[in-house]
């Protein structure tokens, strides 16, 4: 077992092996750290092979839009979301692990709405 | 009047069929209904069962659950890790494996369509399986019993050339003429086109079990077998068919990454 998670640990660390049930590895993705952002829905894109939310955050005096990546569309659809679930103008907290390289995205944990729900169902 | 009595009878002549050869096709029909009736039925939505309950981050549990908090092991036993590799197939994985970061893809192609997150529907019929994935993925089984077609009639394509045949409820696949799958999707084992391909699938309680061999010539020492299980995931009611067209992973001094300019 050691031998396997060092194999995938340095396949993980070149960030180029396919891994897990996405089609890239999670590497580039501290899964160690959680953050949250508050912000506006720019636009929802429900396109493959992942969805992404862009969202516009303050931060001090400017706008930053980060690119939130998720599972596939068909994969948000099994858990309760739809394509229209996100329109853009809407007020939403992401729970995200952060991208590595410090660029403002990451993948989403969860989201919630303006009034603090949860949306989808996120599990079965 | 008449003119319109003339016509009609004229007509039903036309298509009039003659007794024997109209309960010629019934016979027909009914040996069709019950070869159909014989048939296996999987309906649903199958996923790898290592894939299943793929929460909307993209992670499937069990591909967590025995992994550190920064990667994740590999569960696409399709991939090939544990496959008996010979020297070319060595060289060409590491080939592939230095050429594969930022590299974009449009689908998983076969067999890696076999081993993926996406679910699966099975469309049998006597003559004919079609196998679909949401990404409008197919491979279309001819089990007519009909030849694999000749050698001058094959031509690698991405999922391949495929004949199959039941035994008893398992349904026996041979596929040929597979293009490098690596090359229509980079996490794919890069088997030649000399590969050959025989999968078993049969359902196993709420199982679908896939057996899949593959021998060849080219990048391997000998046969290699892997079994894949699928199973429903519950939440799938039709398919979610997208084009796989925003692929926005990048790729910057070796790592991963969102490539931030936003698709329109």
């Amino acid at each position: 077992m050691r031998k396997l998670l060092a194999a995938a640990a340095v396949l993980g660390a070149l960030g180029v092996a396919p891994l897990a049930s996405a089609h890239h590895s999670f590497a580039m993705f501290d899964r160690t750290r959680t953050a949250t952002i508050s912000g506006t829905v720019r636009e929802f894109q429900w396109t493959n092979p992942h969805a992404y939310i862009q969202v516009t955050v303050r931060e001090g005096n400017r706008d930053v839009e980060y690119s939130l990546e998720m599972g596939a569309p068909m994969y948000l659809y099994a858990r309760g979301w739809r394509p229209r679930t996100l329109r853009p103008g809407m007020q939403v907290a992401v729970d995200y692990n952060p991208l590595r390289n410090g660029s403002p995205g990451g993948v989403v944990l969860d989201v919630r709405n303006a009034q603090g729900q949860p949306v989808g169902t996120n599990r079965e | 009047m008449m003119r319109a009595a003339i016509a009609v009878g004229l007509l039903a002549a036309a298509f009039a069929v003659p007794a024997p050869a109209l309960a010629e096709h019934h016979d027909e029909v009914d040996a069709r209904n019950e070869a159909f009736a014989a048939l296996p039925y999987w309906p649903g939505y199958w996923v790898s069962e290592d894939q299943a309950g793929t929460t909307i981050t993209g992670l499937a549990p069990a591909a967590t659950a025995s992994s550190g908090s920064s990667f994740s092991v590999n569960i696409m036993s399709l991939r090939g890790d544990n496959a008996p590799w010979n020297e070319e197939g060595q060289r060409r994985r590491a080939d592939v494996r230095a050429r594969a970061g930022g590299r974009k893809a449009t689908g998983w192609g076969y067999p890696m369509m076999m081993n993926s997150a996406t679910p699966l529907r099975y469309l049998i019929t006597p003559e004919e399986t079609i196998i679909i994935n949401f990404y409008n993925e197919a491979r279309y089984i001819y089990t007519d019993g009909r030849p694999m077609p000749a050698e001058e009639d094959m031509w690698p394509t991405t999922y391949g050339t495929s004949i199959g045949r039941w035994e008893g409820d398992t349904l026996v696949i041979e596929t040929v003429m597979v293009e490098d799958p690596s090359a229509f999707f980079h996490g794919s084992p890069p088997f030649s086109e000399e590969a050959r391909y025989v999968e078993r699938i049969r359902l196993d309680g709420d199982r679908l079990i896939n057996e899949v061999t593959v021998t060849d010539p080219v990048t391997l020492t000998g046969p290699w077998t892997v079994t894949i299980a699928h199973v429903r995931d519950p939440g799938f009611d039709r398919q979610i068919i997208l084009p796989w067209d925003n692929d926005r992973t990048g790729n910057e001094d070796g790592l991963n990454t969102i490539e931030l300019a936003p698709v329109e």
